[in-house]
């Protein structure tokens, strides 16, 4: 075969990744865009120990090579992931494209991500070395680029159990199919007895990677929905203040005031 | 490394090229299977849909390497069967089809979707042609058309 591998399990993977200079290939849909006839790809996309979905106590682990479309027939995916996955492209490119995939091309506008960082995933990654577990949140270093080593393999995508009941999920396209997002929106929200334990705005495809701002987020947590409330004006300030966002199909004016009125809305939606 | 061979409409074929060729130009080129269409390039119009292992891909976006020892099934291996002639009689019956390049990939679209689901609504068959673009038809004539194959076609999904 020239320039490509297809191994035959996930070891196998893991020494052609150490040894040759390859180009993970999950379902293809961004590589092939790019069209690099003379890319060496390793087809990972159809190992078994890539395709699937397992649980633990603590998280749910969608495999790297798990494709949009067989993760929402899956009554273990959480329902803020398939609202963002269901909105992908159309049927062909749900059905190719993966979660490792989606991660791994390090663009903003990658639908599944803003859920990852709201919902506080980890990335577990692997190599003949061993294995490390990473904050989503860290694992990018900015468009285009991320931690994954040279002899790396994304393996799966850790999302947390519990805590995902309460979400927002928002994606403003050209149209409803066929679409690369303008801006995504994803929050999630909790609370326990009466007091805000979490309250998580991810903004997908507005700067060069997904953002998620904390410090600002602190602004709520501890709080009680009424005084949340008493907060509202100032919290929607500090995020006017610290969004900084890049051109690009549309303006950045368009696109703050787009993330603005989302991150109003999910508020609206979780009472606040 | 073992050479590159995949299932086209039945029969192993072989490739020389290299892996990280679209599946679309070697369809085209090499198996001569034009029936498969290029219209954008980038997985957002379907004029290059197919079935790989059943499942409905955009060729363009597939790297050869990627089907190793799959079945590929494109419209010159689908119109041999008796679901096509259903889509045909349907299509026909209710000019679905003006100038037909998007075609091909409409009724692989169709296909897959009356494959999972064979009474679908008009919702589930707008959803499931969403990926394929078509410019002449204004889609009303498509969707009555694969509504009417699945009426007329009961049975055979």
């Amino acid at each position: 075969m020239v320039n490509g591998y297809v191994p035959a399990s996930l070891q196998e993977a893991l020494e052609i990744r150490a040894g040759q200079d390859v180009i993970p290939y999950a379902g293809g849909t961004d590589l092939m865009v790019k069209r690099r006839p003379d890319a060496q790809y390793l087809f990972i996309g159809r190992l078994p120990e890539l395709r699937q979905i397992t649980e633990d106590e603590n998280y749910i682990h969608i495999g790297a090579a798990v494709t949009f479309t067989e993760a929402l027939a899956d009554p273990r995916v959480p329902a803020l992931m398939k609202a963002a996955v269901s909105r992908i492209g159309a049927p062909a490119i749900r059905n190719a494209g993966t979660f490792g995939g989606n991660v791994g091309n390090a663009s903003a506008k990658a639908d599944s991500v803003p859920v990852e960082v709201a919902a506080d995933a980890k990335l577990r990654l692997i190599s003949l070395r061993g294995e490390r577990v990473v904050e989503i949140e860290s694992f990018y270093h900015g468009h285009g680029t991320h931690d994954l080593g040279p002899d790396e393999l994304i393996a799966e995508i850790l999302l947390p159990r519990t805590g995902l009941d309460h979400w927002y999920y928002e994606k403003v396209g050209g149209r409803s199919a066929l679409a690369i997002s303008r801006i995504s929106f994803a929050s999630v929200f909790d609370m326990q007895e009466d007091r805000i334990t979490k309250a998580a705005a991810a903004f997908g495809a507005v700067s060069d990677t997904v953002l998620r701002f904390r410090d600002l987020e602190a602004m709520l947590i501890g709080r009680s929905v009424a005084e949340a409330k008493d907060m509202k004006p100032a919290y929607l300030r500090a995020y006017d203040e610290r969004l900084q966002l890049t051109e690009g199909r549309v303006s950045a004016q368009y696109r703050k005031r787009v993330c603005l009125n989302l991150l109003e809305d999910s508020l609206r939606t979780f009472g606040i | 490394m073992a050479e590159l061979s995949f299932i086209l409409n039945g029969s192993r074929v072989r490739y020389d090229g290299s892996a990280a060729d679209r599946l679309l130009d070697a369809l085209r080129n090499e198996y001569h299977c034009t029936s498969v269409k290029c219209g954008c390039g980038e997985g957002e119009c379907g004029a290059c849909a197919v079935l790989i292992d059943g499942v409905l891909h955009n060729s363009c976006c597939v790297a050869v390497g990627a089907v190793q020892d799959a079945q590929v099934v494109t419209l010159e291996g689908y119109r041999e069967t008796a679901r096509f002639q259903a889509l045909d009689r349907a299509f026909a019956e209710l000019s679905a089809v003006q100038c037909g390049f998007c075609t091909p990939g409409i009724l692989l679209a169709a296909e897959a979707l009356l494959s999972r689901s064979p009474h679908p609504d008009e919702a589930e068959i707008r959803e499931g042609l969403s990926g394929n673009l078509c410019r002449c038809t204004g889609y009303n004539a498509i969707v009555n058309a694969v509504k009417r194959a699945a009426e007329e076609g009961d049975g055979l999904w």
